[in-house]
């Protein structure tokens, strides 16, 4: 899994069907204490995210199938929403 | 399976029910493993924990499914978990860190270990 920051939503008027109407955010990766990276990604949102929040995303075919369903066409699934961290001195 | 160091810990109360259970940790994979990593941005992983790792140990972390079986069977949606924490490394590190030596590595390395001792 690694630590994302939701930076905005996507919305498609024609989506293959596989993408079934899932709400697609995208996500930054953040370094471990929050800084930003310069990849993006397109993750779905298993549990009500949004612009803002600090996620884990967790990658994978199993992951997507054992929460958002076999059918989506994705692979990075919000997993989580962080309340807070604690970090190593000097990270 | 891969080599990393425990840099800390997060909290997440909104997470899947199914993760409920388990300590999330953050680990910096060994400069040997960081490359890959690297990739994403990120240069650190989350893995779930079941075998009480703090911050500052050096760590066993298993990818994919495996690290499912570890936490519960197949049907916890995790892709990194903790299987174990280093208590002795032997390691040769000129032999390993020559560049070339692997995958991305172009520049020494030097493992820390638990009790402040570098090799």
């Amino acid at each position: 899994m690694l630590l994302g920051r939701v930076v905005g939503r996507l919305w498609a008027a024609r989506q293959a069907p596989s993408l079934g109407g899932r709400k697609l955010l995208l996500v930054r990766p953040e370094t471990a204490s929050g800084g930003e990276t310069t990849r993006l990604l397109v993750a779905v949102d298993g549990l009500d995210a949004g612009p803002g929040d600090r996620v884990i995303v967790a990658h994978g075919s199993r992951v997507r199938d054992l929460t958002v369903g076999a059918d989506v066409a994705d692979k990075d699934v919000i997993i989580g929403i962080v309340d807070g961290h604690h970090l190593e001195a000097g990270t | 399976m891969i080599l990393g160091r425990v840099i800390g810990e997060v909290w997440a109360t909104r997470r899947d029910a199914r993760l409920q259970r388990s300590k999330l940790l953050v680990v910096r994979p060994h400069a040997l493993y960081e490359p890959a990593f690297g990739g994403l941005g990120g240069r650190h992983l989350v893995a779930t924990d079941d075998v009480h790792a703090g911050v500052g140990d050096v760590v066993i972390v298993c990818l994919g499914a495996p690290a499912r079986w570890s936490v519960g069977g197949n049907d916890t949606p995790v892709d990194a978990a903790v299987l174990g924490v280093v208590d002795h490394l032997d390691f040769e590190a000129a032999r390993m860190s020559a560049p070339g030596a692997g995958p991305g590595i172009s520049r020494p390395l030097s493992v820390a270990l638990p009790g402040g001792a570098a090799r």
